[in-house]
This record gives structure tokens, sequence and C-alpha cells, in this order.
């Protein structure tokens, strides 16, 4: 059982009781509680079944009920990126299992990181999105819900059925997938003109941050990824949620509470998105540092879409204004002393 | 022998599938794909692995003749890409299962490569909700046996035959906004 699935899953459980009590109204709560509770149950089998093959099945019959349940999309539409995904971890699975050339775990390789983007959403499978899609089934739930606990299964697995030398292209190709996906979830989230669209491409970005830290293969890397991963559930998710209350003005003055919320998704310090980017610098440096430099690069690319996106935040007080405030100490006491969850992770 | 015609079967299977609109041609597709990938990853994994998946294949096919657009509709006008598509996959699969790949469990390699090709395939291309839960339970058949290439226990033919059990009677919702 792995250490970090066990961390998620009871982080997972933390978010959907966060989202019960405190997310707006606009959300129902019986959906929620249904889908939710579903997603939770699917992803902590995904996560603890022994066997992978197993594991791909209980998120073939997870994506099924997902695009099933009522979404703003048809069901044909949101099966297709999951199935795409299980389609290719499947072979991927053959092609590390079966006797033969060398090439052929590289090609289990590329399958494993394809199926895992096409498995989260991430460039360059995103799952279609509607912006009005408020319900507990939007692809960005399922990204920053379910996703964490499917990639963490999906990358560990894969260390286990992949050669050393396919196991170096696999790590290679997270790297490549991660960088490709922070820059244009960086850059999507600042320029596009959906303030919807631009959450999506903001959890692409940090999405991009935790296969840079999985590919790394050193354990900075790995605390690094970890803490993205925590970062998305437990601050990304919720602000998502609270945005989701009621639309800012268009001409809303900008308060400090929405710079605060700024940095906190821009991963600025003390939150805990600085943590993980340090120490992702540090691991990149650890063993590339042209690496480090072009991350660090597209880490600045962050602050304008956060920028943006804590403007769009109209915290106007009572529950909302509670669970804006408990999410920040929570982001804040995590960037401050990440040590327990790492150490609970062993790592 | 067996195993080769058997193969072939699970291709036939998913390429009636492929080549089907409607729902008697979808259930038969259904069952015929099963039938060969429960003889090719029985005659590996025993009996008990075969009667599970066919158990589970026979469901769903059940589940579809229930639902979906009637009639046969097999190969329906404008049907030939699709055939090309099925016949392409199958050379494709040959060649990897038989040329690039070694060992035993040829037949078992190519059936599993050929269904997930064209199931895949199926889901990716159609708008039909029951088209692409039929494709849904044949796939999920074949990711089960995949699963005895690595000597796998008896857990993934299970979890294979309930999830194509239960795309066959899966109930659907409109979309909506909340």
């Amino acid at each position: 059982m792995l250490p970090e699935a066990v961390e998620l899953i009871a982080l997972a459980v933390a978010a959907l009781a966060f989202a019960l009590v405190f997310a707006p109204s606009v959300i129902p709560r019986r959906s929620l509680a249904i889908q939710g509770g579903a997603g939770l149950v699917a992803g902590a089998a995904i996560a603890l079944v022994p066997i992978f093959d197993v594991a791909l099945l209980v998120l073939f019959a997870l994506a099924a009920i997902d695009a099933a349940a009522a979404g703003a999309q048809r069901f044909a539409v949101r099966l297709r990126a999951p199935a795409l995904a299980v389609a290719f971890l499947a072979v991927a699975l053959i092609f590390a299992r079966v006797e033969g050339p060398e090439v052929l775990g590289r090609f289990a390789a590329v399958g494993l990181v394809a199926g895992l983007a096409a498995a989260v959403g991430l460039l360059p499978y995103i799952h279609p999105f509607d912006g009005g899609d408020e319900s507990p089934a939007s692809p960005l739930v399922w990204m920053a819900f379910a996703g964490p606990l499917l990639g963490v299964s999906v990358v560990f697995r894969a260390e286990s059925v992949l050669s050393v030398d396919s196991g170096q292209a696999f790590a290679a190709m997270l790297i490549g997938v991660g960088v490709l996906n922070m820059a244009w979830g960086a850059g999507g989230s600042w320029l596009t003109s959906s303030t919807d669209a631009a959450w999506r491409y903001s959890f692409m970005a940090d999405w991009g941050l935790v296969l840079c830290g999985f590919g790394l293969t050193v354990v900075d890397g790995q605390r690094a990824a970890l803490l993205a991963l925590f970062g998305i559930i437990a601050g990304r998710l919720p602000l998502y949620l609270a945005s989701r209350a009621a639309p800012a003005p268009k001409a809303l003055p900008e308060r400090p509470i929405n710079l605060v919320i700024a940095g906190a998704l821009a991963g600025s310090a003390p939150f805990v998105g600085f943590a993980a980017r340090i120490l992702l610098l540090r691991g990149a440096t650890t063993l590339y540092w042209p690496l480090a430099f072009a991350l660090a690069l597209v880490m600045l690319a962050w602050l304008p879409g956060s920028l943006r996106l804590g403007r769009s935040l109209n915290v106007a007080g009572g529950r909302q204004a509670i669970a804006v405030t408990l999410v920040l100490a929570v982001n804040v006491a995590a960037g401050l002393y990440p040590l327990p969850l790492l150490t609970a992770a062993g790592l | 022998m067996i195993d080769g015609s058997a193969a072939f079967v699970a291709w036939l299977g998913a390429a009636l599938i492929v080549l089907a609109d409607g729902r008697r041609g979808l259930a038969l597709g259904v069952g015929v794909g099963t039938a060969g990938l429960a003889v090719v990853a029985g005659l590996d994994a025993g009996l008990a692995v075969a009667a599970v998946l066919t158990l589970g294949g026979a469901m769903a096919a059940l589940g579809r003749l229930r639902a979906g657009p009637g009639g046969w509709a097999v190969m329906p006008p404008g049907s030939t890409p699709r055939l090309i598509l099925c016949v392409a996959t199958a050379l494709i699969a040959l060649w990897i299962a038989l040329g690039i790949t070694s060992g035993e469990s040829a037949a078992l390699r190519f059936a599993v490569l050929s269904v997930i090709g064209l199931a895949g395939a199926r889901i990716l291309s159609s708008v039909d909700p029951d088209v692409q839960l039929t494709a849904v339970a044949l796939l999920a058949l074949a990711i089960g046996c995949a699963a005895g290439l690595g000597g796998a226990e008896v857990w993934p033919y299970v979890g294979a035959a309930l999830v194509a059990a239960g795309a066959g009677w899966l109930p659907l919702s409109a979309p909506r906004a909340a």
C-alpha cells in the first residue's frame, strides 16, 4: 500500500467534507455527496488494489459512471478521454509484459504517460470543458479530486512494470509533458478570455508541477509533487469552488484578500506552493541545472494568471469568507511546516 | 489451432461492433467477441476464467438487446472506412503479435491488441452512447484478458466481467448544467 496514496485519500476525504459544508448553494449537495463519495471510493480503490489491471478496470467503471451522471456535456463526449486513457494504459501494460525488443519497453513508457495525461485531462488530451458546468461531475473537479489518486497510482505502479531503461524514458517524458502543461496552463490562465477556462488552465499548470516532480526521480522531486498535489486538493480546488458562489462584478475593487488569494494560487511564500516550487528547483538543479532555469522561468508565468483568478473571487463575507480563510490558513501551515505531510508519505 | 481460431473470432466480434449500428448487430458483436476472448483466455487460465468472461459478455449482450437503435444495421452505407479500419487493425495486431513480440500466447496477444484497438476506435468515433457502452464492454473484457500475459490471478477477469456486465445496463442521464 502506497503511503502517498493513503495520505491523498485522507486529503480527498477532508476536501469532500469541506466542500459539503462550504460549497456555494449553486452546487447541489445531494449530487455532490453521491458523486463525490463514489469518486472517493473508486479513487481509493484505484490507489489501493494491488493489481494494476484491476485498477484500470475500476478507473474505466468510474469514468463510465461519471460520464453517465448528469453533466453539461454529452455522455459520448465525456467518455472519450478516459476511455482513450484506459486503452493507452492497457496497451502499455501489454508492451511492458511481452517478450520482444527493448524498444517495446519505451513504447510502454509512452503509453503510460499518454494514458496518465488522458486520464487526468492534461495536454495533449484535455477533457472537453463547459464553463457553465457547476455540477460535481465537471472535468475540473475530476482533475482535482480523482486525478491526484489516479496520478500517484499510475506513476508508482509504472515503476514496477518498466525496466530501468524504459523507466528513465518514462521519467523524461513526465518532465516533458509537465513542462508543456506548466507553460500552456500558466499562459492560458493569463490570456484566455473566459475566467472559467482560466481556472481550468491553472489546474493544468499545477499538474505540470506534479508531473515534473514525479519525473525528477530524486526525493526532492517526489516531495515537490506531493506538496503540489496537496496544493491542488486543499488549495486550488476549494478556492475554485468558492469562486462559483457568484460571478464577481466587472469593476470589483481589488481588496487585500484578493491579493492574498492570488499569492496562494501563484505559489508564493509562505503558501504550500512555494515549498513545492523550491523543492522542485532543488531537485532539478541536482539533476541538470538548465532544467531548473527553464522551470524557474515558467514558474514566473504563474503570476499574471493568478492575479486574475484572485480577482475572480468576490469574498463577500459569511460562510464563503470562513471557507477562504480556512483554505489560506491550511496552505500557509503546510507551506511553513510541510514535514508532517512528507513524513506521513514516507518521503 | 484452437487458440488461433478463437483469436480470429475475438477480432470478428470487435469488427462487428465497429461495423454495426443496430442493437442486434452490436449484441452479436459482443457475444462473438466474448466467445473468442473467453476461449483464448480459458486455454491459458482455465475453465473458471472462461466461464466468468462468458457470463460478463452475455450480460452485456443482453443489456444491449434491451436498448439502443433497432435492427441489425451491419455495414450501413458509408461503412467503407470502418471496414478498412477493421482490416488494418487486424494486420497491425498480427504483425505485433507474431513479428515484433515473441514467446507463447501469440493468439492472446493478437486478440487483446485487436479488440483494444477496435473497441477504443469505436468509442472515439461514435456519438451514440449505446454503441459506446457496447465497445466499453468488449474493451473491459480485453483488458481483463490482457492481464493473462502477466500471469495474473482471477481478479482481473472478474473485474472485467463486472464492468462489461454493468456497461450493458448503465442508465444514462440527459446532459444539463446545474
